[in-house]
């Protein structure tokens, strides 16, 4: 049977079994593996058998899950890789699983609707297995997802860095601004990065940023090392792996 | 903050019956809708009785009354946006059980897209394809994901946005109220600035009209019960395929400088 071996600083604190229930990872001492430490939410990951593979879901954490150091909403587990929540880490061992072979290249059979339908249980996971084995090698897959950080290299700001993990990020001198600017006269809404499915879009508020230099329009798509300037701060957008 | 809303909800120009439901709280600045499923007029039981639950929820004192539903709702979220999450719940489960206790009903269902303002915060939370969007500055953003088959597969990478847009797998949802005892509901919260406008919709507008025709239309109208008849013509003028129902709702800070500020104050002594 497969298990989890929680470890701290190389020592060996836990094992647990993974049998057919979820395996609960998390602050709250009624998980299956609580770890006593601020930096883990109450109820912080999973993981779980499904359709004969291991997969691991973090439950929305404020800190998150990695896997092999890459941050996942959802990943599959292989014999061997590392959880990392905070310091602690979790090594997998899927030793004595039988592998289960499925075919990934067939289309999601389903019946031509035109009215609205819900997905039972079965059907709804048969075709988001095919859909998750298709989705694991493109580099879009949930389980590869990288961390868009913006680092402030020089201006007046409540922090070093941001992680973007909101929808809508607003940086401005308002209290609702995750990036709040410093200083008289800034303006409550100065400009706004938002999240799409395809990426981080930067667009203007009050003022207009510039973004390598050259003063945007509308919104524009950001890219990995792109500089760029709103209200006297400079920021560097980065996509941590 | 000022809060001025408007919704239309039409039939459009297909089907029959409305199987969309919604509702207007200004006194509480809840809005909710709601878009029903399920043949033979259970879709309007189901989406009726999803938007009456959510009212009930909210409206009546806190009560303990849904302690058998043990929430999972992460610990930072605000107490409305629990509350509202906890609604939904409740919703689904009234429909689940009414289904269940009334065969004639099988099989009927609901989506729902519900928003809650509260001290300069809009909770948001939803089951279904029925989205909410939030125009800032000029840019229109979905603050929902749905939660379809073919949304999943975009977000995925397996298909692209427009294949998803000529997929005929569109109806095919992934969660919906009423299918099973339990649902998950996705809850957000948003800060809320001055000139932001948040719509609510149902697939009968999304599917009929690009986002950047809502953008266009939200900005070009600024009274949001006109902006909401615009939305709902040219889904129709589209050829109106499904029902279609929208929510616009507007806030505003009211105009500032000394005047204003000293007409509010005396506003609030009496």
């Amino acid at each position: 049977m497969a298990k989890l071996s929680l470890m701290f600083e190389n020592k060996l604190v836990k094992e647990v079994p993974i049998g057919s229930r979820p395996v609960s990872i998390g602050r709250s001492p009624d998980n299956d593996i609580p770890i006593d430490n601020l930096a883990i939410s109450n109820y912080h990951a999973r993981v779980y058998y499904e359709a004969g593979r291991l997969v691991v879901e973090d439950l929305d954490s404020l800190n998150g899950t990695f896997v092999n150091d890459l941050r996942v909403e959802r990943a599959t587990l292989h014999d061997g890789d590392s959880i990392w929540i905070g310091k602690h880490n979790i090594k997998v061992d899927a030793t004595g699983d039988a592998a289960i072979p499925w075919d990934s290249g067939r289309k999601a059979a389903a019946p031509k609707i035109n009215e609205t339908m819900v997905l039972d249980t079965k059907a709804r996971r048969d075709m988001l297995q095919q859909a998750a084995a298709l989705g694991e090698r493109s580099q879009f897959s949930p389980g590869r997802l990288k961390m868009p950080t913006l680092v402030v290299l020089s201006g007046k700001v409540d922090q070093k860095e941001y992680v973007l993990t909101n929808k809508l990020t607003v940086i401005g001198k308002s209290p609702m601004a995750t990036i709040r600017l410093r200083g008289w006269f800034k303006p409550k809404m100065a400009a706004q990065i938002n999240q799409r499915d395809d990426g981080y879009y930067l667009g203007t508020g009050d003022k207009v940023p510039t973004v390598n230099g050259t003063p945007i329009s509308g919104t524009i798509r950001l890219n990995d090392g792109d500089l760029i300037d709103v209200c006297g701060v400079r920021m560097n957008f980065i996509i941590r792996e | 903050m000022e809060i001025v809303s408007g919704g239309v909800s039409d039939v459009g120009r297909v089907r029959t019956n409305n199987e969309d439901s919604y509702q207007i709280l200004d006194s509480l600045s809840l809005f909710i809708l709601s878009d029903g499923m399920g043949g033979e007029a259970h879709g309007e039981v189901a989406s009726a009785l999803a938007v009456e639950t959510i009212v009930k929820c909210c409206t009546e004192p806190k009560n303990d009354s849904g302690a058998t539903l043990v929430d999972s709702a992460e610990v930072h979220w605000a107490e409305k946006t629990k509350r509202l999450q906890h609604a939904v719940r409740q919703a689904n489960f009234n429909i689940y059980e009414s289904a269940r206790k009334n065969p004639a009903q099988r099989g009927m269902g609901a989506t729902v897209t519900t928003a809650w303002a509260n001290e300069g915060k809009l909770s948001v939370a939803h089951v279904g394809d029925s989205r909410a969007y939030l125009l800032r500055t000029g840019n229109l953003q979905q603050l929902t994901n749905d939660h379809s088959l073919v949304a999943e597969q975009v977000r995925r990478g397996i298909i692209t946005p427009q294949q998803a847009e000529e997929s005929d797998m569109q109806s095919v949802l992934l969660r919906a109220l009423g299918a099973h005892e339990d649902v998950d509901v996705d809850v957000d919260e948003v800060g809320i600035f001055s000139g932001d406008v948040l719509l609510l919709c149902s697939d009968g507008l999304t599917r009929m009209v690009t986002e950047p025709e809502i953008a266009g239309s939200l900005q070009a109208e600024t009274i949001p019960a006109k902006a909401a008849q615009k939305l709902v013509d040219l889904a129709n003028e589209r050829g109106g395929l499904d029902n279609v129902t929208v929510i616009v709702v507007r806030f505003q800070e009211p105009a500032k400088g000394w005047f204003s500020w000293l007409r509010r104050g005396s506003k609030n002594k009496d």
